[in-house]
């Protein structure tokens, strides 16, 4: 294992998938991404996201190119092989939910893990503690509502503990305290040394939280790069459908009343403490006489 | 497992003598070639009933969905010849073929429907055929519906693999079991989307006025009744060939010595 430190966690190289009507989903897919990242996947609809992620655990089979895992092959690889080490979580929890409690849900994830009982029942309380669902337990989950529903599928695949964690579109109908939750818990993987992959819309999101962001149009990779760069090009903006976000437009009005905000302001944080300081020292420095 | 099988019985519009017949002429052909391919257990007249299907296959440039629908049963075709072989003892394989064949022409003749009636003719169809609007609809409205369950059905499948499901288990309990976790979450998803979609029809006043009119109209025309009549030739004639069964050719009784 040690060798392979040093090679990316995720390697694709050129990789092309082709859907059976002839739709072309992915062309000439290269990247990398080492272990502890946080990477957005972002792009117009049928740019190919979805399709990229289910590449990484062999749910597709590229038809060309080729996807190194840990500097291995995943060629020969069984999907309940790679599925240990790359959780994805899709978009809508009631594809996966069919337990009669919430805990049996969360075991199911972990009866395929060679787990004896009582290591399973410790894991089992550990997730449900961390994603507050005790009072569920016993709970159907179906009977839950969206945002608690999403918890549980991002709690069965956390319990299995992959290196990887991959999520698909994760704030999507969240409220503000589901998003706020969300945010805590993947900082918390991070600092577990997990990495992170999300597809998302949101452009907020992601320049709030994301430090790389990887931009997809038509099946191609447009973009690759810090999150600050990618989503602040207007060209590629455009060109995905995207906005710019919020601060970055905000900066540009600013300019334009004679403000010079710096380039690096582009998070919320940033931009109000930019502002504060700014003011206090216009306070400080506007003549008196001026004033009036 | 893969659902790419379910292709071959999905609409596709094409401008075929076939695509432009009437749905209801459509529907006499997969009707009258399920009697007809029932009608007989024997190898030589089922080969003959599937030639007769080709040319019409054939007109409606439809032999690479056909094939596809064919190659999807193939496990219920190894599953058949298995079973049949092992268990009747008396040309045991030469009936597995027959039921091979029979089989077949029964796929066939309704992919052949499902290929060439556009879901929206169907309902017309229905209703010429006297059915109350709300069933003739319901029904349309099941089929338009198959293609998106077989998507949501690989998305079910891709979200528990997720989490380490596996497709193979030993044992028949185990195989029982194990189809838990993709059946539940679809049956869920359709009877919850049944809601959504009952919500929108009326929500656009479905069913508000007990007549409605139809912006199309369908019509049995010429070239439908000429290929209704060439259905009723096939079935006299075959229908004819049954009940002479003995007096037939020594060749239409062939079967393998096994």
């Amino acid at each position: 294992m040690k060798e392979n430190n040093s090679l990316p966690l995720v390697m694709m190289h050129d990789v092309e998938y082709i859907y059976s009507n002839g739709t072309v989903a992915l062309k000439r897919v290269s990247l990398n991404i080492n272990k502890g990242e946080f990477v957005a996947i972002m792009g117009q609809n049928g740019a190919g996201k979805t399709t990229l992620i289910r590449t990484i655990n062999g749910l597709i089979r590229p038809t060309k190119g080729e996807i190194f895992l840990e500097g291995e092959n995943i060629d020969s690889k069984t999907i309940a092989t790679l599925s240990k080490k790359v959780g994805i979580i899709f978009q809508n929890p009631t594809h996966q939910l069919f337990s009669n409690t919430v805990e049996d849900e969360i075991k199911f994830s972990l009866k395929n893990l060679n787990l004896d009982r009582e290591e399973i029942q410790i894991k089992v309380d550990k997730v449900l503690k961390e994603f507050n669902l005790e009072k569920y337990r016993k709970r159907s989950p179906l009977s839950l509502s969206g945002g608690e529903s999403k918890k549980i599928a991002v709690a069965s695949i956390i319990c299995r503990d992959p290196e990887i964690l991959v999520f698909d579109e994760p704030t999507l109908g969240q409220d503000a305290k589901e998003i706020r939750f969300f945010v805590k818990l993947i900082h918390n993987e991070i600092k577990k040394g997990k990495t992170i992959i999300m597809v998302t819309h949101s452009v907020e999101f992601t320049i709030e939280h994301s430090p790389r962001t990887i931009l997809m149009s038509g099946g191609r990779i447009i973009a690759d790069g810090p999150t600050k760069n990618v989503l602040t090009n207007e060209f590629l903006v455009e060109n995905s459908s995207l906005v710019l976000p919020q601060i970055y437009r905000l900066r540009i009005e600013l300019q334009k009343i004679g403000i010079d905000v710096p380039k690096e302001v582009v998070k919320e944080q940033e931009m109000i403490d930019f502002l504060n300081i700014y003011l206090e020292n216009k306070t400080t420095s506007i003549p008196e006489g001026r004033l009036n | 497992m893969s659902l790419e099988f379910l292709s071959a019985f999905k609409f596709l519009k094409k401008e075929t003598f076939l695509h432009n017949l009437d749905p209801r002429a459509k529907l006499l052909l997969a009707i009258t070639y399920t009697i007809n391919a029932l009608l007989f257990q024997e190898i030589v007249p089922l080969i003959l009933i599937l030639i007769t299907l080709l040319p019409i296959i054939l007109i409606g440039r439809l032999f690479k969905q056909w094939l596809k629908s064919i190659k999807g049963m193939s496990f219920l075709y190894i599953f058949i010849i298995v079973l049949n072989t092992l268990f009747i003892k008396d040309r045991g394989l030469s009936f597995a073929i027959a039921m091979i064949l029979r089989i077949s022409i029964m796929i066939s003749a309704f992919s052949l429907f499902f290929l060439t009636v556009d879901p929206n003719d169907l309902t017309l169809s229905l209703i010429a055929m006297k059915i109350s609007y709300e069933y003739a609809f319901s029904f349309s409205l099941a089929f338009r519906f198959v293609p998106t369950i077989a998507i949501e059905a690989q998305n079910i499948m891709d979200a528990q693999q997720s989490r380490g499901y596996e497709m193979q288990k030993k044992g028949i309990i185990n195989q029982i079991k194990n189809l838990f976790p993709l059946l539940v979450p679809l049956i869920i998803s359709s009877i919850k989307r049944a809601f959504n979609v009952a919500e929108a029809l009326e929500s656009r006043a479905f069913g508000s006025k007990k007549e409605r009119t139809f912006y199309f109209t369908i019509k049995y025309s010429t070239k439908d009744w000429i290929f209704t009549i060439y259905l009723i030739l096939l079935s006299i004639t075959l229908i004819f060939i049954k009940i002479h069964f003995i007096s037939m050719p020594l060749w239409f009784r062939w079967g393998l010595p096994v």
